[in-house]
């Protein structure tokens, strides 16, 4: 069993680069579960045709833990792909770090963590130890950081980064760095930038997803590219990345950059 | 600014903030106290108070009713929590409810003051007592005392009576110290009116401003008897008498404050002690070894004194016997001590 995690700045993409990858691996044939870690709970919502699935802390919430099952939690969308959402409590209530935790433990204890991929969607914006949760708790394996060319994503990548090393000197640590996915912008030089970014931190661009508007065509018809344009380019990017993800079997701890040199390098790269 | 944790100093006083508060808020007997928090919090604490409780011969079971904040509370917020068990409490009518918070609540944030300030029709008292945010236990101790005087009744003009502040309701002496002040007071010709606090109904405390003077029970409450110097103008002792000498300097202090004759009770006074003292003559010349766990005690100038006097020596061979964590009150702390001593010598 594959576990992975996409990592990376809030709004970067990671929930359609989720998706697209999870519906990829599914049209394999694989059995593949992804799991959104975000409040948000938009991470699987493409995959089921634009319905939100209930969350694991609601049904917590409303029914009590001992009384959840697992077919209430975890829901067949697109090409197979189970999905569960993590989902949180009202923003300013509580603590969301601890409900990552207590859906993982769920979970757990349902027998719901199989298959022969599991796709951790992790919430971008949060600086509490329940962001690096899946990772501490030897969830994630392979952590991918999705980053665009922009500064501020790197910035953040650098920083999820800066937890993958953290992680890696603890001695119970399964979790390091399967490569950075740039999911473009489409900014000049933004390849060259972030091949080098992830070359510099000890790490490997392992897929270039090219800005395109069948994305957001898809996204329209609540639907992944994968089901909504399955002979397209953006597609074949996917199922790529899908083949990538399975035989990657090159890991690193990563050594992050100090905020400097990621200024110089989005100099040197930007054609402004 | 955090005092605990220090090994070498670590004793029933310096634990959490909450154990601090809860010193003081169970002693209110209509109180009912809500600890906003896991059970363990208040477990741990029922224990402690009940053990003191019970050496004190009132073996009660302090009224601490925790919020029982379990993982669906952490994740989704303990207010409904805390708002269900305040009404629950409300329902059977008490004098007050405090409400203590702890380290978890104030992690997750819980606004707990927001939930206090609805109507439950009784009065309700927030004491925010997070351990974790660099408290100990006398400052939830301390921040009782303060709360609970702020919410007194002003007052025109000083009463007749003495008001006792902040006594130290787990240590094991406590009625005694209260009776050796007590007597020293009335000696003067002067009453104690509160306790403040100490054996008392919620309606009582709104006398904190009525009293003539304020006797602290150790100096570390200044802050206390500040406050309330400021808000009733009472003038206040900064604490307890300790040993023979602290009785004596204690009449003075009372005598000098309120503008009393204090020579004819300061001469009872000294007789007193040397008749007691002339009753452990048989003890002079005794060696003593001291448990090395309480052997700073010993620089305790009183107890110095004391064992100057009767010429006691210290030595590994003697008998041994261990001083007391708080220095002791009064003529008759020393009079106490010795009676321990006495009877390890003639073990
Ligand atoms: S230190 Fe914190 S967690 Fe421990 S008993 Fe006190 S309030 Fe509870």
């Amino acid at each position: 069993m594959k576990q992975i995690a996409l990592y990376g700045k809030g709004g970067i993409g990671k929930s359609t680069t989720s998706a697209n990858l999870s519906a990829a691996l599914g049209a394999k044939g694989l059995d593949v579960l992804q799991i959104g870690c975000d409040p948000k709970r938009d991470s699987t919502r493409m995959l089921m045709q634009g319905v939100w699935i209930p969350t694991v802390l609601d049904l917590i919430r409303e029914k009590g833990e001992d009384s959840v099952s697992t077919d209430e939690v975890v829901r067949k969308g697109f090409a197979g792909v189970r999905c569960v959402e993590a989902g949180g409590p009202e923003p300013g209530i509580g603590c969301a770090g601890r409900g990552i935790i207590a859906t993982f433990r769920l979970l757990e204890r349902l027998g719901a963590l199989q298959g022969d991929v599991i796709v951790y969607d992790v919430l971008g914006d949060v600086v509490c130890g329940g962001f690096a949760m899946p990772m501490r708790e030897g969830y994630a394996e392979e952590v991918y950081l999705v980053t665009s060319g922009e500064l501020m994503s790197l910035y953040a990548a650098n920083n999820i980064a800066k937890a993958v090393a953290r992680l890696a000197k603890r001695s119970k640590q399964t979790c390091s760095l399967a490569g950075v996915i740039c999911n473009a912008k489409n900014m000049a030089g933004e390849e060259e930038l972030v091949r080098e970014f992830a070359r510099r931190i000890n790490s490997e661009m392992v897929a270039y997803i090219p800005r395109s508007r069948t994305v957001q065509l898809a996204e329209v018809h609540k639907q992944t590219v994968m089901e909504y344009a399955p002979d397209s380019e953006q597609a074949a990017v996917y199922q790529e990345l899908a083949g990538r993800v399975l035989t990657n079997d090159r890991t690193s701890i990563p050594t992050p950059i100090e905020m400097d040199e990621l200024e110089d390098l989005a100099l040197q790269f930007a054609e402004i | 600014m955090n005092s605990k944790t220090s090994h070498s100093s670590s004793q029933r006083y310096e634990g959490c903030t909450l154990t601090g508060a809860l010193s003081i808020t169970t002693q209110v007997e209509d109180a009912v106290t809500v600890v906003h928090g896991p059970e363990g919090c208040a477990h741990h604490n029922v224990s402690l108070l009940h053990a003191a409780m019970a050496e004190q011969g009132h073996p009660a079971i302090p009224k601490i009713v925790p919020t029982r904040l379990s993982e669906q509370g952490v994740i989704f917020g303990g207010e409904e929590d805390l708002a269900a068990t305040l009404r629950a409490m409300a329902d059977r009518r008490p004098g007050v409810i405090f409400v203590l918070t702890t380290c978890i609540t104030e992690t997750i944030g819980d606004d707990a003051a927001s939930v206090c300030s609805e109507d439950y029709g009784v009065p309700v008292v927030l004491l925010p007592t997070a351990g974790f945010l660099g408290g100990c236990f006398s400052d939830g101790l301390n921040a009782a005392l303060t709360t609970m005087a702020a919410k007194a009744d002003p007052v025109e003009g000083a009463g007749e009576t003495v008001t006792i502040i902040g006594e130290k309701n787990l240590e094991y002496e406590v009625e005694e110290n209260f009776a050796e002040v007590e007597r020293l007071l009335a000696s003067l010709g002067l009453e104690v009116g509160l306790r403040f606090v100490r054996d008392v109904r919620y309606a009582d405390l709104k006398q904190v401003g009525t009293g003539r003077l304020n006797v602290l029970r150790e100096p570390s409450l200044a802050p206390v008897g500040e406050a309330l110097k400021e808000r009733f103008g009472t003038p206040y002792i900064s604490s307890f008498p300790i040993g023979l000498d602290g009785s004596i300097a204690f009449l003075e202090e009372v005598g000098t404050l309120l503008g009393l004759r204090t020579d004819g009770a300061v001469r009872r006074e000294e007789e007193r002690q040397s008749a007691m003292l002339d009753s452990f003559a048989d003890l002079r010349g005794s060696v003593f070894s001291i448990d090395p766990m309480t052997f700073r005690a010993l620089e305790c100038t009183p107890v110095r004194r004391v064992m100057e006097a009767l010429d006691l020596q210290v030595d590994s061979d003697g008998a041994g016997v261990s001083l007391p964590y708080s220095p002791p009150v009064g003529t008759a702390g020393i009079r106490r001590l010795l009676h321990r001593w006495r009877r390890r010598v003639h073990a």
